[in-house]
């Protein structure tokens, strides 16, 4: 597990400046502020499907930029943007996301039925690391609440290996192996009901 | 970047030490000031919101003549049938809500040495700063059509009305009739937009008048995203073949238009002669009237500007962003209008607080969608040059979606670029 004590410095410093210290928070408000367009007003998403990236962990978040940057992790679009900043800015952007609520406003359309098989899935299969239905952002991403056509995106990609593991420096090879064994176990045992199923679960948190 | 971060941390513990002594509110209301700001699409309404949220105690009026926009972002989506006009509507309630004066009026002057805005209902506004965002007014070049021909023949380059009459005059055609769109030549709001249009109407004949057609007849040699659109023409609209849907007529096919009759919808070109049911005439565009008005703007109709703070090179103490601003490599788009608006609220508070303005940081997307799962994009990330006074692209960074995307990307680019639609909105009116 990896301690995450800036994340909470970042709150702090946030706090006590209140609406006084216009310089600092815009430094890192002004790389930030452009992510809304995409992500929503403090990186909080109103769907359908682009993810919200408030509440981030701070390294969860530079590692991922960096990852796009780098060509190490696919995706549509955010490999163009994540190539237009250093590795300080990064940091001062994930410190400022980390530091914002991660809103579940979006009223997602989920099957009770799902979300009750995908509540038990992720009880054995996702749950050691995507803690407290999904809410914990602490070691890895939150998916409580994350736009479900994202989730299910990312989910295929994982699968398919368009997404490699392997080339994620983050995760320890025992995690990596965890997470490989854990959606082979997804794949072969609930099938193509159960992908819909974890979504639909994830997707129902409020 | 260590620079700046030295210099906040100085002023934060200033800032932090001071309201200690003499108690948060008081301090909060010397970082006041007034800002007038002219324009509510979402050059203005997203410097309005970001100016509250960096310091609530700035005095924000915004003057806008409309209680509805429409944004012309998805406008065509409801040229092609696939989104409603009242999904393209938003109102003001949302920058009410945070404390900002809105004041439904037109502003009809801008006196930048008594630093006052006139309106057409009497009003008169006192600022220390002004923020001009009336984005676009026509220049119409052609023998035969102007801006009173808009009813029969639109343009729709501004939503709303003009994008119903537009939509009602495609439902009411016969299949088989032709639809032409007349492109400006650059600079104009939305380059891409042109090319959107005719994919999505294109995408409506397909589905409800396939012997129709819809041509685009265009002043210049090459269009952006290019590639990307003749690539999905391809796909989905049978483009150079016999039967394409789609037929794009630069300058070297058809020559320049010489008369447009705006009763007939008859466009006579150097080499042929086009009769068109529906007559779709984007024309020739400038920054909208008030800034021309107001001395804002260069003898070719645009806004020279300060590329770190958006204020104008013409009058001091105003400042003009979104489509009327000439902002370098910045094109004329509602995501630059949206980051241009944060930049410039960011500048003015500094400004009002008796700051250095940060240095600031830009991004441009433009989503086009091109039909039913086929949806593309680009992007920039931009820095200030102080030296060469532009705002230029950060070298390897944004660029295109590949031409040789997967069908699975294609279809996650419309997904995503609904998704910018709804962010952007809320980012910008709150
Ligand atoms: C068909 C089409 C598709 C587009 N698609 C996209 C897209 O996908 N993505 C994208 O980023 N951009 C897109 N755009 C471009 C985008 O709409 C414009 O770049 C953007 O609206 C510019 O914002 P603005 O705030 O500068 O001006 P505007 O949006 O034009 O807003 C100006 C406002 O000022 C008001 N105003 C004008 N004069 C006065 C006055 N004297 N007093 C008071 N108020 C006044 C007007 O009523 C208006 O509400 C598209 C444009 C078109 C035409
Ligand atoms: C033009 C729209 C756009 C802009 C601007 C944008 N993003 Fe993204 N972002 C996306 C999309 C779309 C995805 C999904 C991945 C993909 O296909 O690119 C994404 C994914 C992400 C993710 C991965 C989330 C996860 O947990 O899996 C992070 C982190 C992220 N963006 C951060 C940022 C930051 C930080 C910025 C600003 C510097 C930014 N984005 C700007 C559209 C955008």
């Amino acid at each position: 597990m990896r301690i995450k004590a800036i994340l909470g410095s970042a709150c702090v410093l946030l706090m006590t400046s209140g609406g006084l210290a216009l310089g600092a928070e815009m430094s890192a408000s002004l790389l930030a502020d452009t992510c809304n367009g995409c992500h929503g007003p403090d990186g909080t998403s109103y769907g359908p499907a682009s993810p919200t990236i408030a509440g981030t962990n701070k390294d969860y978040m530079v590692e991922t930029m960096q990852a796009f940057r780098d060509g190490k992790r696919p995706s549509t679009i955010m490999q163009r943007i994540a190539k237009g900043y250093s590795d300080d800015e990064l940091k001062l952007i994930a410190e400022y996301f980390a530091a914002k609520p991660f809103g579940r406003i979006v009223d997602q359309k989920t099957d009770p039925a799902l979300v009750a098989k995908g509540k038990e899935i992720y009880d054995n299969l996702c749950e050691d690391c995507h803690e407290k239905d999904g809410r914990s952002a602490e070691d890895y991403p939150a998916l409580a609440g994350q736009m479900m056509p994202y989730i299910e995106s990312e989910l295929r990609d994982l699968i398919s290996g368009t997404r490699n593991l392997e080339n994620n420096e983050a995760l320890s090879s025992k995690e990596r192996n965890k997470k490989q064994r854990n959606l082979k176990d997804l794949v072969d045992t609930h099938g193509e009901e159960g992908i819909a199923a974890v979504i639909n679960f994830f997707g129902s948190q409020k | 970047m260590t620079a700046i971060n030295r210099r906040t941390f100085v002023q934060l513990s200033g800032a932090t030490a001071f309201a200690g002594a003499l108690g948060l509110p008081h301090v909060a209301r010397a970082a006041g000031g007034k800002v007038v700001i002219i324009g509510g699409g979402p050059g203005g309404a997203t410097t309005a919101r970001y100016l509250k949220l960096a310091n609530p105690d700035i005095d924000v009026t915004l003057i806008e003549p409309n209680e509805l926009y429409h944004t012309c972002f998805m406008s065509n989506e409801v040229l092609g049938g696939e989104r409603t006009i009242e999904q393209i509507q938003v109102g003001y309630d949302g920058l009410k809500k945070i404390g900002v004066n809105v004041v439904h009026d037109f502003a009809t002057g801008i006196d930048g040495g008594a630093k006052t805005v006139a309106t057409k209902g009497g009003q008169s506004f006192a600022f220390d700063r002004c923020v001009v965002a009336p984005g676009i007014d026509f220049n119409y070049t052609h023998e035969g059509i102007t801006e009173a021909d808009a009813g029969n023949v639109p343009h729709a380059w501004k939503a709303g009305e003009q994008t119903t009459i537009l939509r009602k005059q495609l439902e009411a055609m016969e299949d088989g009739g032709l639809v032409a769109i007349v492109a400006p030549a650059d600079p104009f709001r939305c380059p891409p937009g042109p090319y959107e249009r005719a994919s999505l109407i294109a995408g409506y004949l397909k589905e409800h008048k396939p012997k129709s057609k819809v041509i685009i007849i265009d002043p210049k040699e090459k269009f952006a995203k290019q590639g990307l659109f003749t690539g999905a023409w391809k796909k989905l609209y049978g483009f150079e073949t016999d039967n394409s849907l789609i037929e794009w007529l630069p300058f070297a096919k058809v020559g320049g238009i010489s008369k447009v009759d705006a009763g007939t919808k008859e466009i006579v070109t150097d080499f042929e002669t086009f009769k068109p049911a529906v007559l779709n005439y984007i024309p020739q565009q400038t920054a909208g009237k008030i800034a021309m008005d107001a001395g804002l703007a260069d003898e070719k109709g645009w806004c020279p500007v300060d590329k770190q703070t958006f204020e104008s090179k013409k009058v001091a103490g105003v400042h003009v962003i979104g489509d009327a601003a000439i902002a370098t490599a910045m094109p004329k788009s509602g995501y630059s209008a949206n980051s241009q608006g944060k930049v410039t609220a960011a500048a003015i508070a500094a400004i009002l607080a008796g700051k250095e303005p940060v240095t600031p940081s830009y991004v441009n997307t433009c989503y086009s969608i091109a039909g039913k799962d086929y949806g593309f994009s680009v992007a920039a990330v931009y820095r200030y040059n102080a030296e060469k006074d532009v705002i230029g692209g950060v070298e390897g960074a944004g660029g295109l979606t590949p031409g040789d995307a997967s069908p699975e990307q294609f279809k996650r680019e419309v997904g995503y670029a609904h998704s910018w639609y709804n962010n952007i909105r809320k980012d910008s009116w709150g």
